[in-house]
Parts: C-alpha cells; sequence; structure tokens
C-alpha cells in the first residue's frame, strides 16, 4: 500500500511538472517565448535589492477571501499563525462573498484608489483582466528578493497565474471540474461513469428513475448553469474554440458547438438532466445530492470534504467524459497584491502572501479544505502520502493532473461568460431553437470581443 | 435748500432700499449656498460626469481612457445594446405598472378596511405597516427562502392545496411577479397609511349631505372620497413612480436579473454594465438615456396632473 501511494505520489510530482504540456501549442510556444524572454532578461538584468521588499514598521494589512463559513477556522489558524509567527505585519482576514463579488469590491476599490486590501484572491479567470490593467503588482522582483522557488509550482500554474511573463499573481486554492456521484448507487446500478461525452445520452438514461406521471424522480446529473466554466469543458473537449486565435471572435456558433448545446438541451428535456439556475442554484444542486434526488452532480473537486461530510452515501469522484481531447480546467484562486498600494503594505503583503503558500501552510489548505496540494516539494512529503490515503477518490484527478489546463485568458472574459450563461439557460429552460440561439449568441460575443 | 433736502430724499431712500435689498439677497444666498454646493457636487456634478464618460471608451479597471464619440449611444440605438435598452425598459415598465397598482389599489383598499378608530384596527394597521420597517436586504433574503422551489414555505402550501411545486425564481413568467411580491408585502402598508390619514381629513358633512340627497355608499366613495383623494393619489402616484424606476436590491439579491435578464431592470442595467463588466461608458450612456426619460415622465405627470387633481377641500 505504502508503495502503491508512494508512486502515486512520484506520478502526481511528475504531472504537475509537465502540466505546462496540457495547454494547446501556441500555449507552449508563448511560455517558451516569455521563459527565454525572462532568461534573457535575468541574464542583463542587475540583482534584485532585497532591502527595497523588505519590512520595516509594525504594519497592520487587510487579506480579502472568498472562503466560506466551513473554512473559517482553517482562515482563522493560518491567521493567527503569521500573526504570531512575527512581530511587525499584524493581517485582519475579510471574507468578502464569492469570486465574483471579491472581483466587484477590488475594482471599485481600484478605481477609488482607496480601501484597498494588502492581499487578495482572485478566480483564476481574473489574471489577464487583472495584468492587462495593471491592477496588479508585478510580484517578480518581490520572488526574487524572497528567493522563492516558482518551479516547485510547475509551469502550468506558473503559466495560468502570469500576464505576459509578469508574475502578477500566485497560484493558491488549486480545484478543477469533477462529476460527483453517489456510488452506493452505482453499484445497485452496476454502471460506471462514461470515458466518452457521445456515450452520455445512454449512461444518464440508465441512472435516472422517473414518477408514472412522466416527471423525474431522480436525475441522471445536475449541470451548474450559474457557472459556465462547468458546461465549457464539454465543448472545448469537442474541439469548440471559445475564443479563435484571432482574439476577437468565437467558435460557438460552430457546427460542432451546437452540437454539443443540441446534446446538452436533450438531457435536460428529456429529464436526465437538471439544469441549475438561479441565485439559490448552489444549494438546490447540493440538496438535490445529499437528498438522493439526483445520481450525480458536476461541480467543482474544493467541494469534495462538504459532499463526503453532508451525504450518508459513498461518495465518488470522477472525471469529465471526454472527446477529441479529455482536458479540464483549473479553477479556485490565485493571490495577488494590489498596485496602488503603499510600497509599505506591498513589502508586508507579498511576505504573507509567501507565508500563505509556503510548503507548511499549502498541506494545510489542502488537508483542511477540498483544494489540492500546488507545490511539487509537498507532494513528497509524508503529509502528502497521508492525504491520499484520507482522500481516496482523489485518484481520479491525480490519474488525470496533466490533463488539467489553464484557464482561457482574455480581458473580455467575464462579459463573454455572461453571454454565454445567459443564452444556454434561455434556450434550454424556455425550449428555444439551439442553432439560432447560438448564431445570436456568437454575434453578440464576437462584438464584446472587438470592442477591447 | 429745504427745496434739495426734499428733491434729494427720494433718490436717498431708493439708495437705501437697493443697498438693504443687496444686503438681504446676499444673506439669503449665504444661508442657501451651503446646500447648493452640495446640491452642485453631489448632484449636478456627476450628472455632468455621466454624460462626459458616455462620450469615452472608460472601463473600470483602466486608468486611462480616450474619447470616443457617439460609439456608446450608437451601440445603444444601432447595436446589440438596442435588445437589452428595450427589454430593460419593458420590464421596469412592467415593474413600475405593478408597484403602482399594488401602493395605490392594495394601500386603498386597504385603508378603506381599515378605515376606523379602534385598537383592533390600530393593531392591524401597525401589522400591515410593519414590513416598510424591515430593510430591503433582509427581507429579500427571507423571501429568497419563502420562494425556494424545493424547500420554500410558499410551495409547501400550494402543495398542501394539491398544487404543483412552482419554480418562482427560476422561471422567466413568474420571477418578475415574486420580485413584485416582494415589493408589495413592503408597500401596501405605506399606501395604506398614506390614503388612512387623507381620508380621515375629509370633512363628515360632505358625506351627510351626500346620504340626505340619497347618494348610497358606492356613489358616496366614487364621487366624495375618490376626488378628495386625487391630490394623495398624485402624490403616491409621483412617489411610488420614482421609487419603481431606481429597484435594485430585491432584484440583486431574488433574481440578479435573471433567468436570462427576464428581471433585469434599468437600474441593473446600468449597475451590471458599470461593476459587473465594468464598462462605465456603456452604463453611462444607458444612465444619461434613462436620465432623460424620466426628467419627460415626470414633467408630463406634472403637467397632467395639473388639469385632473382636485385640490380643493
Amino acid at each position: 500500500m505504502k508503495k502503491r501511494l508512494l508512486s502515486v505520489i512520484l506520478v502526481l510530482t511528475v504531472c504537475i511538472t509537465m502540466l505546462a504540456g496540457c495547454g494547446k501549442k501556441e500555449t507552449e510556444e508563448t511560455n517558451n517565448k516569455a521563459e527565454t524572454k525572462s532568461e534573457t532578461n535575468q541574464e542583463t538584468k542587475e540583482p534584485v535589492d532585497a532591502s527595497k521588499y523588505e519590512v520595516k514598521e509594525p504594519i497592520t494589512i487587510k487579506w480579502w477571501h472568498a472562503l466560506e463559513e466551513q473554512y473559517s477556522h482553517v482562515v482563522e489558524k493560518v491567521v493567527n499563525d503569521f500573526n504570531s509567527s512575527q512581530d511587525l505585519i499584524t493581517v485582519e482576514a475579510e471574507y468578502i462573498g464569492s469570486y465574483s463579488d471579491v472581483n466587484e469590491a477590488l475594482v471599485a476599490a481600484h478605481a477609488a484608489g482607496t480601501g484597498l486590501p494588502g492581499v487578495v484572491v482572485a478566480n483564476t479567470p481574473y489574471v489577464a483582466e487583472y495584468g492587462a490593467s495593471g491592477l496588479t503588482e508585478d510580484l517578480t522582483p518581490y520572488i526574487e528578493a524572497a528567493g522563492m522557488d516558482m518551479n516547485d509550482f510547475g509551469l502550468g500554474l506558473v503559466n495560468a497565474t502570469s500576464y505576459e511573463g509578469k508574475q502578477v499573481s500566485v497560484p493558491f486554492l488549486i480545484s478543477t471540474q469533477v462529476m460527483y456521484y453517489n456510488v452506493d448507487m452505482a453499484k445497485e446500478l452496476g454502471v460506471t461513469i462514461p470515458a466518452k461525452i457521445d456515450d452520455m445520452d445512454e449512461f444518464l438514461k440508465s441512472v435516472s428513475k422517473f414518477n408514472a406521471d412522466g416527471t423525474t424522480d431522480v436525475y441522471g446529473t445536475i449541470i451548474p448553469g450559474w457557472d459556465q466554466w462547468y458546461f465549457e469543458t464539454f465543448y472545448l473537449n469537442k474541439g469548440v474554440n471559445i475564443i479563435n486565435e484571432d482574439g476577437i471572435s468565437t467558435d460557438l456558433d460552430s457546427e460542432t458547438a451546437v452540437e454539443v448545446a443540441n446534446m446538452i438541451k436533450g438531457w435536460c428535456d428529456n429529464g436526465y438532466a437538471y439544469w441549475a439556475t438561479g441565485q439559490d442554484a448552489s444549494s438546490i444542486m447540493r440538496q438535490n445530492f445529499i437528498d438522493k434526488k439526483a445520481f450525480s452532480v458536476l461541480h467543482t473537486s474544493s467541494l469534495y470534504n462538504t459532499y463526503v461530510d453532508k451525504c450518508d452515501f459513498e461518495v465518488g469522484m470522477a472525471w469529465y467524459p471526454g472527446d477529441k481531447t479529455n482536458n479540464s480546467e483549473v479553477g479556485g484562486c490565485v493571490l495577488l497584491v494590489p498596485s496602488k498600494n503603499d510600497q509599505d503594505v506591498k513589502n508586508a503583503s507579498f511576505k504573507f502572501l509567501e507565508y500563505l503558500v509556503s510548503e507548511e501552510v499549502n498541506m494545510t489548505w489542502a488537508t483542511d479544505t477540498g483544494y489540492m496540494p500546488t507545490r511539487k516539494s509537498v507532494l513528497e512529503t509524508e503529509e502528502a502520502q497521508k492525504f491520499l490515503a484520507e482522500k481516496p477518490a482523489f485518484q481520479a484527478i491525480f490519474d488525470n493532473l496533466d490533463l488539467i489546463n489553464p484557464r482561457i485568458q482574455h480581458k473580455a472574459w467575464s462579459q463573454l461568460a455572461e453571454i454565454w450563461k445567459s443564452y444556454m439557460a434561455e434556450t434550454i429552460i424556455e425550449k428555444m431553437d439551439v442553432k439560432e440561439q447560438m448564431g445570436n449568441m456568437a454575434e453578440e460575443i464576437n462584438e464584446v470581443l472587438e470592442d477591447q | 435748500m429745504d427745496a434739495d433736502v426734499i428733491k434729494q430724499k427720494p433718490n436717498k431712500i431708493k439708495k437705501r432700499t437697493y443697498f438693504t435689498y443687496a444686503i438681504s439677497s446676499a444673506k439669503d444666498f449665504t444661508c442657501v449656498l451651503p446646500a447648493l454646493v452640495l446640491l452642485a457636487i453631489f448632484t449636478y456634478y456627476p450628472i455632468v460626469e455621466v454624460i462626459r464618460i458616455s462620450f469615452t471608451d472608460w472601463n473600470l479597471i483602466n486608468d486611462s481612457y480616450k474619447y470616443v464619440g457617439f460609439k456608446n449611444w450608437e451601440w445603444l440605438f444601432a447595436g446589440s445594446g438596442t435588445k437589452y435598452l428595450l427589454n430593460s425598459l419593458k420590464i421596469t415598465a412592467l415593474y413600475s405598472l405593478g408597484e403602482i397598482a399594488i401602493t395605490l389599489g392594495g394601500g386603498l383598499l386597504f385603508a378603506l378596511l381599515f378605515n376606523q378608530i379602534t385598537k383592533t384596527f390600530s393593531v392591524l394597521r401597525a401589522v400591515v405597516f410593519m414590513p416598510r420597517y424591515v430593510a430591503m436586504s433582509s427581507a429579500a433574503v427571507v423571501f429568497l427562502w419563502i420562494l425556494n422551489t424545493d424547500n420554500g414555505i410558499l410551495n409547501y402550501f400550494l402543495g398542501t392545496l394539491g398544487l404543483g411545486k412552482v419554480d418562482w425564481l427560476g422561471n422567466k413568467s413568474t420571477a418578475l411577479i415574486s420580485v413584485l411580491i416582494l415589493t408589495g408585502w413592503r408597500a401596501i402598508g405605506y399606501g395604506m397609511m398614506i390614503y388612512l390619514s387623507a381620508m380621515l381629513s375629509i370633512p363628515k358633512d360632505y358625506y351627510e349631505a351626500a346620504a340626505l340627497d340619497g347618494a348610497n355608499s358606492f356613489k358616496r366613495f366614487w364621487k366624495i372620497t375618490i376626488p378628495m383623494l386625487s391630490p394623495t393619489t398624485l402624490f403616491l402616484l409621483v412617489t411610488t413612480f420614482i421609487s419603481s424606476m431606481k429597484v435594485f436590491q430585491s432584484v440583486d439579491i431574488l433574481t440578479d436579473g435573471g433567468p436570462y435578464r427576464s428581471t433585469e431592470v434599468i437600474v441593473f442595467m446600468i449597475y451590471k454594465y458599470a461593476m459587473q463588466d465594468f464598462r462605465m461608458d456603456r452604463a453611462s450612456v444607458v444612465a444619461v438615456f434613462f436620465f432623460i426619460i424620466l426628467l419627460i415622465v415626470t414633467a408630463l405627470t406634472m403637467k397632467v396632473s395639473k388639469k385632473s387633481v382636485n385640490y380643493d377641500s
């Protein structure tokens, strides 16, 4: 057993290192260019004066986060440990709300130039938008001054947190999309989660249950319609370019994209799947799964602990079915320092940020939340072995770590996502013509992409 | 000499009057100056700024911007913005009609029901009026649970009556109604109180004279109460109209403008462009257009009211 665990850890280590290779070819090329550029810069650049980034006076900084109530004990412990570990910096943690709430609050504070936090979390797709606008501090010199080893994160995560070769953020709590399922039900029905998207129809039909009046008693799955991150993987794995290489157009009206949308709509029309949308959609989805009203749900791997704690049946975690590719996308959040802060605040903030992503704290986050360890060195520790032993369902992720891609980065991504979610919900719930809707949607998205 | 004095007197008086008038005006102006300064800073300056921003490409996340002429106006009237503007105008108008109907119609109905000065009715009036003092944010969160499809108390009661579950907030046809249910719960007591106070001030003699002339209760209500309440009705109409145009919090908490923009009232549309997409340019152009519409509608209301409202008492 120990040998097996060790081998898993070794595979994991190799996979994280390979995360960069999971992206598209052009991403790889860009990375190489960035690396070469960075190397060239390093050759010619003067060494960073570390004294510029030192904290000399006592200071209090704020940390804005999106970790909900169930994680409050971890937040409290980590912040207290940091505060008591040194005398100069006092951190005050503030729960702001969801990632979009944090985004709104951060941009408003940035525009006003006051009330900015020292350190803040940001959902992974915001990195490009923040980097392009200069909202984030370029952390490269701080990292150099502190001697922080960014290679320990794996190139994929480093890319997901950089903008044009600048390290504008640092990987923090990382997750990916998975399908949670009721293992007891699966055993009873003798089914396994399909590996191919095209087999989903039959699979969902076999696990769904219907009442005498034709209404659904148990849904095959629930699709979170409130966040396109959960369904965009189906499109990507079918080969749809959500943003084309030109950066100003989408392929979401292509034949393949229409086919995927039709397929999802078909699941919902037949009562096999439930499209969860609206303000309380997430809690409704969770409750349905806990109440055995759904065989499976598509959700983030970070909620593994929550599902296991709440369900009175064995919870399985499966990789999404694939097609041309079998990829998933990195989720969760990064840490950044707003650029409009004073230098003293920035220096203190970086010290705290460094602590939050340090090896010793990295494993605390992974163990006490459902997020994955992000440092390669951490995976070689005893705690990491224990983590795998305690959460065997994570095997589904560890087996596919090299397939986790960085998110699509575009300045207009959040606008695109809003339009996409709205059209998908309307098409499915109002049973509208998919082709026509996707055409109208693509037109609107193209207009948004062009107008940047 | 005397004649000169006599001749000079009126001029002196005249000069003194102008001087006194100027001093008095300056004093008056000094008194209103702080209010004017605040008004200029917090009302007129933002209006000018919003108009200016509507001609730029300012994204809230960027510090710099450039002037783009009528590009945003083109987007609003001849681009993808038109569809959403028309949608929001329609929803805002429907919401406004709903809120006016509930506040005025419901308020009048409750005022007629509770138009008696007894302890029981006082308690009942307090019960109906109390929701007005519950913060909209708190009320909206409670209604989020009342209207929950699977665990909401409203669907539970419908179930006991043998009716099926309604996806109140997730369905296009019921989402706006759900927002109006919350609005009605808070606004109806306010309408009732305003109408009640107006009803109590109608002289009893009118009703006694009408009764002597043989008018039945409906006729007395129609011919006396309604005309006598017209200034109150106008007041409620204008204030409710303005407040309904500004609706935001209930929509934000209950539906977030959804499902698929079916509750996206115009203020929420502005907020969405400004604070979710950070497109201050687009948000500003919608805001300016909305400001013009409100200005026209308010002016028309005031003009119509002069002709049809009875201020005699």
